[in-house]
């Protein structure tokens, strides 16, 4: 029940507008899903450094998870470079070279995790595209590339951490989102924490996240595993993949959930409705594709 | 012709004004269009439209005559129900181009998507390019030809229509085949293209229904008739019931059909009874008098409300289960009541139109007999997603009752056993049904009530949807409500019954703080005024009566309403039974019934001591029985069952 939007730069340098972008292509899709809005962010990468955003509430709830998230960094080694309260998140930079899924399980445990990565930041909250800009700055991220997600909330309530992009718990720099429903969502899960993995939530957009995210961690290439996703996941979906590099979709069989594209010589733009990709370019005819049925692909940036 | 500017002018204002160039004969250019949803519906004149970029979702959809061109792509349903007209599209269609059309022509420069051209009726989808997944699935008529390549699972379920491809045929759908052509479909092909200036030098390959699919492969012998309080005995083990229905099944190996409700005890309004003693209620003979009935529904979001002189009206039921008669009938009741009707699956007629003074048109997922001009003349529009009776499915009519009236108005080929999509060919979440509702909005200038009829299943996430998609009110049916034809295990065992869905549906929307932005009339097996009486007490704000009409019309519940040859009239298409049916005369009977409910629901609102049947509440309530206490909530007082009001008086 929702809106999905995704775009990369291919010049692959740090200064591109991806914030304003992916919040213009989200106001053009905001019926699809009036009850949250979320983005994942990607830029300022610096070798060494992790970026963690937490959702840490107000006051003293606050105060409280930001001493237990600081307590488990120590424990890991991980030095604070620097951090600060945004809204009811809480931002962290910290040099740390160790096992991130160790660290992100532990952290997990102290409060919730956003997103870890190099260069990935995750922010979404109730309300529409413009006002979670508004509470957190959307507009002035300039990067490399990012997704976008406006969501209709059905099953599960309407709170920050229901709502899109996922991060694939564990893995730094993997997010998704997603339009559609996994029907086997509880068999691949099962499968999947038989192999040690955690998850934070029920929604079946962070069981795409992990189940990328662990081919990847195999060697398998994004592309690979998208192909695989298409046999292995049941139900209906078009679903958008980040890594610190890529983007990349895949769209199940049934052709049941939108998703068109629009790509140039500078950038590619996916998104549910083409109403979104106008966005970016206001009063042009483009020349759109809609990807077939069962078909994925992958776009990396230069680096 | 005249330019409207869509970066200064929003898509609302620029439908007023093509519609209103359209009444005087003024073609219209729209330009910065950047996809938007919507543009154009609802136009009923024959102007030219010209579209200068792209356009989104539904573009040129419930129209009638205009003629649209396209610069760039269209989103989803393109053409939505056109019943004449053109649309050329210069580049490429998303999913369902052409979907549910009538009669229009509608030309594809570029590639369509998925299910081009899902339950059309009539007319031609052309498409040049290639077309993808599943074209043609469930088409009842027209023609679609492909230039390019076929796609997936072309004509997938088709029942009637012509799909011809130039390209390769890729996959044949399940119950379509490829024919020869016939004299002749080669020249009205080229001449078609020609018209459209679509070059094509190859050949045509023709794909019809292979008629495996479209009648049942063997029919079921009428049963013996058990009366109804026999068939619905207590015991579930070997009793007549049961061993007819193995008897049955056994030669026609398939599931069986049958009409009328659900046979099986099921918690409900009955297990409720009021707290206070009502042994005074009814004795004032003007009670009607001093409690306040009247209410409007539907007009929460700014439409014309429907006016309703007691929180009643008149559950969804087709002409096609029920014969016109009958149709006619419960229309003259509603007006004498000053209620609303409501016209169930398969079309308005004009003698329906003409009887029922304030009527709901519905649109079920197969779009038989949906079209802008009776959405014009409907004084509510409503959206089938499902029934209390078979929860997920789509409505049935067997053949007997499709006859050629009946499935010209639906656009169906006749005498078909019409087994109706359980699905909609756009909805498909609750994102994708929220742009529907607002195409409904569009096409008829947000005059009309919106509502959805759901049939209770996860009554809690879909009343939330219900509400976040901008519903005016939501028609709630549990599982005791009844059908024309019906699975009869579906009828029997699926579904949630009348009472936790009120429930639910309640506590579901308190939870999200939306109570006060949608209505619910709840329906499914409310009998009389004391049954609506307590769905007001749980938060229902007017309830809707069907089988009960229907008795008070004359049925007598023989459970054959699926065979076509009903005795009294009603559940027919045979004019020799239908004959037997005096409309005027049950009109007269369904009014009294209602007038009953009427007087039993001021009696009982005012022994309670209200004036206004707004002031009901849970707290007039209690449970009769333990599983009606979990239900609800309400305490448990079995020792009530002794101060049951004898309301079953009947006015004069």
């Amino acid at each position: 029940m929702c809106g999905i939007a995704g775009i990369m730069y291919k010049n692959g340098s740090g200064t591109n507008p991806a914030g304003r972008a992916l919040i213009d292509m989200l106001d053009g899709c905001q019926h699809r899903g009036p009850d949250s809005t979320g983005f994942a962010l990607y830029g300022g990468e610096r070798s060494g450094r992790l970026r963690l955003r937490f959702l840490v509430g107000e006051g003293e709830e606050a105060d409280g998870a930001i001493a237990r998230i600081q307590g488990a960094l120590a424990k890991h080694g991980a030095r604070v470079v620097d951090d600060e309260r945004v809204g009811s998140n809480y931002r962290i930079q910290v040099s740390f070279d160790g096992d991130i899924q160790k660290l992100a399980y532990d952290v997990e445990h102290a409060a919730k995790v956003l997103s870890i990565g190099s260069s990935l930041e995750i922010v979404k909250d109730v309300g529409s595209a413009h006002e979670v800009d508004g509470q957190y700055g959307v507009g002035e991220f300039h990067g490399t590339h990012g997704l976008g997600h406006v969501r209709l909330a059905t099953e599960s309530a309407v709170k920050p951490e229901a709502a899109h992009p996922f991060w694939a718990t564990g893995f730094a720099d993997v997010a998704i989102v997603h339009n559609g429903q996994i029907t086997n969502y509880w068999k691949m899960r099962r499968r999947l924490e038989q192999r040690g993995y955690e998850f934070t939530t029920d929604n079946d957009s962070e069981l795409i996240a992990v189940y990328l995210a662990d081919k990847m961690s195999q060697g398998i290439a994004l592309k690979d595993a998208l192909a695989t996703s298409i046999d292995d996941l049941d139900g209906t979906f078009s679903f958008l993949v980040s890594t610190r590099d890529e983007i990349g979709y895949a769209k199940d069989r049934l052709a049941v959930k939108p998703m068109i594209m629009y790509e140039t010589d500078d950038l590619v733009a996916v998104a549910s409705e083409e109403v979104s990709l106008n966005r970016l370019f206001p009063g042009q005819a483009l020349n759109t594709k809609e990807p077939p049925p069962g078909t994925y692909a992958t776009w990396s940036r230069s680096i | 012709m005249v330019t409207i500017d869509l970066a200064a002018t929003a898509v609302r204002e620029a439908n007023e004004l093509i519609r209103r160039h359209g009444a005087d004969g003024t073609d219209v250019e729209l330009v910065n269009p950047d996809a938007r949803h919507h543009l154009g519906v609802g136009l009923v004149h024959p102007i030219d439209v010209r579209i200068r970029g792209s356009a989104g979702y539904f573009c040129a959809g419930l129209t009638d005559a205009a003629r649209f061109e396209v610069d760039n792509n269209v989103g989803w349903g393109v053409g939505d129900n056109m019943y004449s007209g053109q649309v050329v599209v210069r580049g490429n269609a998303g999913a369902i181009p052409g979907v549910a059309i009538r009669g229009a022509e509608i030309v594809i420069h570029g590639n369509m998507g998925s299910r081009a051209g899902q339950v059309m009726k009539a007319g031609t989808l052309a498409c040049a390019g290639n077309a993808n997944f599943m074209a043609g699935y469930m088409m009842y008529g027209g023609r679609i030809v492909i230039l390019g390549d076929s796609g997936e699972k072309v004509g997938e379920d088709m029942t009637g229509g012509h799909i011809f491809v130039g390209g390769r045929v890729q996959d044949l759908g399940s119950d379509a085949e490829l024919v020869d052509l016939d004299d002749g479909d080669d020249d009205d092909l080229r001449a078609f293209l020609d018209r459209y200036e679509l070059p094509f030098k190859g050949t045509f390959k023709k794909i019809v229904n292979a008629g495996k699919k479209l009648r049942y492969a063997t029919s079921e012998r009428q049963m013996r008739s058990i009366p109804f309080f026999t068939f619905s005995q207590d015991s579930e083990y070997w009793n007549p019931k049961i061993q007819e229905d193995i008897y049955i099944k056994s030669q026609i190996g398939r599931y069986r059909i049958r009409g009328y409700g659900g046979a099986r005890p099921l918690p409900h309004l009955a297990d409720l009874a009021f707290r206070r003693d009502l042994s005074h209620a009814g004795r004032d003979p003007d009670v009607v008098a001093k409690v306040a009935l009247a209410t409007e529904i539907g007009g929460l979001n700014g439409a014309n409300a429907l006016k309703l002189s007691m929180p009643v009206m008149i559950a969804p039921m087709s002409y096609g289960a029920l014969s016109a008669s009958t149709k006619r009938a419960i229309g003259l009741a509603s007006t004498l009541a000053g209620i609303a009707e409501n016209t169930g699956e398969g079309g308005m007629s004009d003698a329906q139109r003409g009887a029922a003074s304030q009527l709901i048109f519905q649109m079920l997922g197969g779009r038989l007999g949906w079209n802008i001009h009776d959405m014009n003349r409907a004084d509510g529009l409503e959206i089938y997603i499902s029934q209390g009776a078979k929860p997920g499915l789509g409505g049935q009519l067997m053949a007997k009752k499709v006859t050629p009236e009946l499935a010209r108005i639906r656009g169906i080929p006749p005498g078909i056993d019409l087994r109706s999509p359980s699905r909609h060919p756009d909805i498909l979440g609750g994102d994708d049904l929220l742009i529907k509702v607002e195409e409904l909005r569009e096409a008829t200038g947000y005059r009309l009530p919106v509502s959805v009829k759901l049939g209770a299943g996860r009554v809690s996430d879909d009343v939330k949807i219900a509400v976040k998609d901008g519903f005016d009110f939501i028609e709630l049916d549990g599982m005791q409500g009844s059908t024309g034809a019906g699975s009869a295990e579906v009828i029997d065992y699926v579904g949630v019954p009348t009472l936790p869905a009120i429930i639910e549906a309640i506590d579901a929307l308190e939870e999200i703080e939306r109570r006060q932005d949608i209505e619910i009339v709840l329906m499914g097996g409310i009998r009389d005024g004391i049954d609506a009486v307590k769905a007001l007490c749980l938060g229902a704000d007017a309830v809707a009566f069907g089988t009960s009409t229907i008795i008070a019309g004359g049925c007598i519940a023989c459970m054959q309403c699926h065979i076509g040859q009903c005795v009294t009239g009603i559940a027919t298409q045979d004019p020799e039974h239908e004959k037997r049916y005096q409309a005027e005369v049950e009109s007269r009977n369904i009014h009294r019934f209602l007038e009953g409910a009427r007087w039993q629901i001021a009696a009982l609102t005012h022994a309670l001591g209200y004036s206004d049947f707004r002031d009901l509440g849970r707290d007039d309530l209690v449970a009769l029985t333990p599983e009606a206490a979990e239900i609800t909530g309400l305490p448990h007082e079995p020792e009530r069952r002794a101060t049951l009001p004898e309301l079953r008086v009947q006015v004069g």
